[in-house]
């Protein structure tokens, strides 16, 4: 039934012949496994909607290939491809009711009558939205949530080989997104169809897909679970788009089979990291590395001590289970503030108030500094 | 801007597989949209390259290479006829534009800015005079102001007071007026009414006067629409032949030069020679306020709409509803004076004399050839500019082919070429000894209503595409269908509001088309228009008077029900 998506070397270029050629997807080779709930993220202009595009068909793709299955797709046209695809707008048709919405692709498919009351009944009782078919309402009748599960359910009705979801949660509000996301995991997880889920919420991508694949001006940065990205990041980017880094601006002094040292800029402080979580080609003693750790991998104390760096306390943001610390480090330390997350609020702590930032050893990764930026 | 990092040429097998993603497209498309191309081209651009090329021949109706000449153009600096007809041409187009921003503007203004009673009703009355036909509005003022008319009698016979008679300049400028005001007043009511209010409060509280923001924000604002409105009312002036011909007297403009040249002396190519004149003053006048425009364009940066604020001081308010009465009164004064008319003999003194039905007891003997003419023809011509326009401005939104902005413009052409011209290009490259003759023919009418009225339908149908996501087409060619099953069923039922009011409105004013059809017409295929210009002509006037309110309540009760269909505003299909 499900079928793999598999990408080999895709470009695509935007205006190959013009002045101004735009490179917008570049050698992007992966493959998605049948069944899987696959998510496309990065920053908008990363290419994952031209990605999402030329798998459905709706862009021709420059040089490449892509296959569902066995089966090179690359050259034939949307409408043979067999696949289901929901989009950010919905673009439920007005003049139509919701059944006849949700049945549209199987008219286009010449199923008998019976079958296709049969299978509209099914995949809307699949989206939770036996009730509204029953009064079978025009589709502009209906809430954003409902329109969504229309769009869902139009897009599953014909069983097709892959699901393609183009930022469908970006029309809904915040509390309705969140609902939609484990809505959507569980259809998906129920009908088994590969799909593939656009978004640039980095938060949605990691709730919602067994695996993700960051992209970044056309190139795919790192595919994994949610879990490996978050804790293994394998360059500076992917490291703060999912998910905060600091960076201290510093240069390895020693590098063995097992560990790599490296000294925080202006300061005494050295940090050991193991040869897993250094993220650098070939690493040598001198080279400028960025040494990272997360909100919660970095603390704050009144107390100074060698370890410590100064900071200046900027922001405090009482987020629930924990709190936020702003900080603003030296400048030849860390042009960006630093974001610290406590378990609680520290007493006597201010905004305006200078505070030392300490390091957990333990959790630190080194970056290559090319590519920090978003 | 990302460069590629490596040349990706395109190999051999890559070649072939090009070739084979051509044979899997969906070729029904292509074919579909060949066939406005073809249609455009034989009888819209072919006719207009002929027109121009017979305008440097010499003044005869053949068409010969050997007779190349400046003669037609020469005529215009030797003849005094030309050349007043040029300066009249002048004269009108640019008087009425003036008059008709002096009315349209502050009634504009005074409807969406004014506590008055009636804003609804003021609206749909200021829309009429555009759609009834404006030659019949000329007529009219000839029973009420002409040599015996009925108000110049009773003013000279009562109050002794003498007061010119209508015919001649003044006639032709106080009838455009009077017809194309509703450009004006409707383009600039909406302009006052959907300003963003908060941008004029902002000026309030930073301590400016009314005079002040009127000046500095709101005039500025809303001068972009009002110089569409402008040149829309320049362009219609300027090609209009109905009320010249009918209460011009013997002072001539260019569209009726070109009736009186290739009528009077069946010289095609001196009156291609006039017509390429009128159109290169047209597409000036065009340019100019393109130019002008582009530099004062501002996006409106829309926010929450706020009520506006309405000017409630008793005198503004009571000056400002009595001129929008006045206004309304004298524009609609001709409809009434017709279905008067229409009921008698005569109409010289006071009263009109002589009470009658034989005015309309007499259509079905001697009219019912034309009204047959006109139904079969402009249904037939709205049909198929449905389907044309339709068609044209899909290709032009959705498949955006290389040549789109040309294809826009060819389109849009005849929507600012005067009907005398395009009867003109059409007779240049279909009569005499061409290869496809089809002078006095059904054919040849409905060929120029299509290429004129064209427009209004594309121009609904893009304004609605343009609306219209995409995405709801690439839902339906992801679920399986074709391109055409998606155009049946996605598509065209999505357009079809855009489709039906761009249609009505290609109907209503094909019904009463006179410009195009004087010239193209034959005994076999003449219109009720045209003879009621005839009995005008002829001074026939209870005749015309009953035949024009029968066109008046045909035209009437298709945009009533239309408009009460969809409750929408028509100004807005008129716009460019």
């Amino acid at each position: 039934m499900s079928k793999s998506v598999t990408y080999q070397n895709v470009n695509k270029i935007y205006d190959e012949k013009g002045k101004n050629p735009v490179h917008a997807l570049k050698d992007v080779s992966f493959t998605i496994e049948p069944g899987e709930l696959f998510c496309l993220v990065g920053p908008s202009g990363c290419g994952k909607t031209t990605l999402l595009r030329a798998t459905a068909g709706l862009e021709t793709i420059s040089s490449g290939k892509m296959f569902y299955g066995d089966v090179d797709i690359s050259t034939i046209p949307p409408y043979r491809r067999n696949i289901g695809m929901v989009f950010q707008s919905f673009a439920l048709y007005p003049h139509m009711t919701i059944f006849e919405n949700v049945a549209y692709g199987l008219r286009v498919r010449k199923v008998p009558k019976d079958i296709v009351k049969k299978k509209v009944t099914e995949v809307m009782e699949l989206v939770g939205l036996q009730e509204e078919l029953k009064r079978n309402p025009s589709p502009t009748a209906l809430s954003g949530g409902q329109q969504q599960r229309v769009a869902i359910a139009r897009a599953l009705v014909y069983d097709p080989d892959v699901l393609l979801l183009d930022e469908p949660l970006a029309n809904l509000d915040a509390k309705l997104r969140r609902y939609m996301r484990a809505e959507i995991r569980r259809i998906q997880k129920q009908t088994n169809i590969t799909t593939i889920f656009v978004t640039h919420d980095q938060e949605e991508a990691m709730a919602v897909g067994d695996r993700l694949a960051v992209l970044r001006k056309g190139v795919v940065e790192q595919i994994g679970t949610s879990d490996d990205l978050y804790s293994s990041p394998q360059n500076a980017f992917v490291s703060n788009f999912i998910g905060k880094m600091n960076f201290y601006n510093g240069s390895l002094v020693s590098v063995t089979d097992e560990f790599a040292e490296a000294k925080v800029d202006t300061t005494e402080i050295t940090v050991r990291v193991p040869r897993s979580r250094v993220h650098l080609e070939d690493p040598s003693k001198g080279d400028i590395v960025l040494i990272g750790g997360r909100p919660e991998q970095l603390y704050i104390s009144k107390e100074k001590s060698n370890n410590s760096i100064r900071g200046t306390v900027k922001i405090i943001q009482h987020l629930g289970s924990f709190v936020r610390y702003e900080i603003e480090m030296p400048p030849e330390i860390s042009k960006i503030n630093f974001e610290i997350d406590m378990d609680s609020l520290q007493k006597d702590v201010k905004e305006g108030d200078e505070i030392e930032v300490y390091m957990k050893e333990d959790k630190i990764s080194l970056f290559s500094p090319d590519g920090r930026e978003l | 801007m990302i460069k590629p990092t490596k040349t990706y040429s395109l190999s051999g097998t890559q070649e072939k597989s090009k070739l084979r993603r051509f044979f899997q497209k969906d070729l029904t498309q292509y074919i579909v949209f060949a066939i406005p191309m073809i249609f455009l081209a034989i009888f819209l651009l072919y006719p207009m390259a002929s027109t121009l090329i017979r305008a440097f021949m010499a003044p005869t109706d053949d068409f010969s290479y050997s007779h190349f000449s400046l003669a037609g153009f020469k005529e215009f600096f030797t003849s005094n006829l030309y050349r007043k007809s040029l300066l009249n041409s002048f004269i009108v187009s640019l008087s009425v534009t003036g008059l008709c921003i002096l009315i349209g503007v502050p009634m504009g203004y005074i409807v969406a800015r004014v506590k008055i009673p009636g804003k609804k009703l003021i609206l749909s009355l200021g829309i009429l005079p555009i759609i009834m036909p404006s030659f019949v509005g000329a007529f009219t003022w000839i029973i009420l102001l002409g040599r015996n008319g009925v108000i110049r009698y009773f003013l000279s016979h009562f109050l002794h007071i003498n007061i010119p008679q209508i015919q001649g300049m003044f006639g032709m400028i106080f009838c455009m007026a009077l017809t194309y005001y509703p450009f004006v007043f409707q383009l600039s009511y909406g302009a006052f009414a959907s300003a963003n209010s908060l941008l004029e409060e902002s000026a309030m509280l930073m301590g400016a006067r009314r005079g002040r923001i009127m000046r500095t924000i709101t005039f500025p604002l809303i001068l972009p629409s009002l110089g569409a409105a402008a040149l829309l009312v320049f362009v219609r002036a300027i090609g209009n032949f109905g009320i010249p011909a009918v209460i011009g007297g013997s002072n001539y403009v260019l569209p009726t030069l070109i009736y009186f040249e290739f009528n009077g002396f069946m010289d095609i190519n001196g009156a291609s020679s006039i017509a390429v004149v009128n159109v290169a003053i047209t597409a000036f006048v065009l340019w100019l306020q393109k130019y002008v425009v582009s530099r004062h364009e501002y996006e409106t940066i829309s926010a929450t709409h706020t009520e506006l604020k309405q000017h409630e001081n008793k005198v503004v308010q009571i000056l400002g509803f009595l001129f929008c009465l006045i206004v309304l009164i004298l524009s609609l004064l001709p409809q009434f004076t017709i279905i008067i008319m229409s009921f008698f003999e005569k109409w010289t003194g006071i009263l009109p004399e002589g009470f009658t039905w034989s005015n309309y007891t007499r259509i079905p003997r001697y009219s019912s050839h034309e009204l047959f003419n006109s139904f079969y023809l402009s249904i037939l011509a709205t049909l198929l500019c449905a389907v044309l326009g339709s068609l044209v401005a899909y290709i032009t939104e959705r498949k955006k082919p290389k040549g789109a902005g040309l294809l826009d413009l060819s389109i849009m052409a005849p929507f600012i070429l005067p009907g005398t011209v395009v009867s003109i290009a059409l007779l240049s490259a279909f009569s005499g000894n061409s290869i496809l003759r089809l002078t006095g023919t059904y054919t040849i009418i409905v060929i120029s209503y299509m290429i004129r009225r064209t427009p209004y339908v594309y121009r609904s149908v893009a304004a609605s595409l343009t609306q219209l996501n995409p995405s709801l087409e690439e839902a339906s060619t992801i679920a399986g269908a074709s391109w055409f099953y998606t155009f049946r069923r996605v598509s065209v039922p999505l357009i079809m509001p855009a489709i039906i009011s761009g249609s009505i409105l290609t109907l209503t004013t094909l019904l009463q088309e006179l410009s195009t059809t004087i010239l193209l017409y034959s005994g076999k295929t003449r219109t009720v228009p045209i003879q009621i210009y005839n009995a005008v002509q002829n001074g026939k006037l209870g005749q015309a008077s009953a035949l024009s309110v029968i066109l008046l309540v045909v035209v009437f009760v298709i945009i009533y029900a239309m408009n009460h269909r969809k409750g929408g505003d028509m100004s807005s299909s008129f716009k460019m």
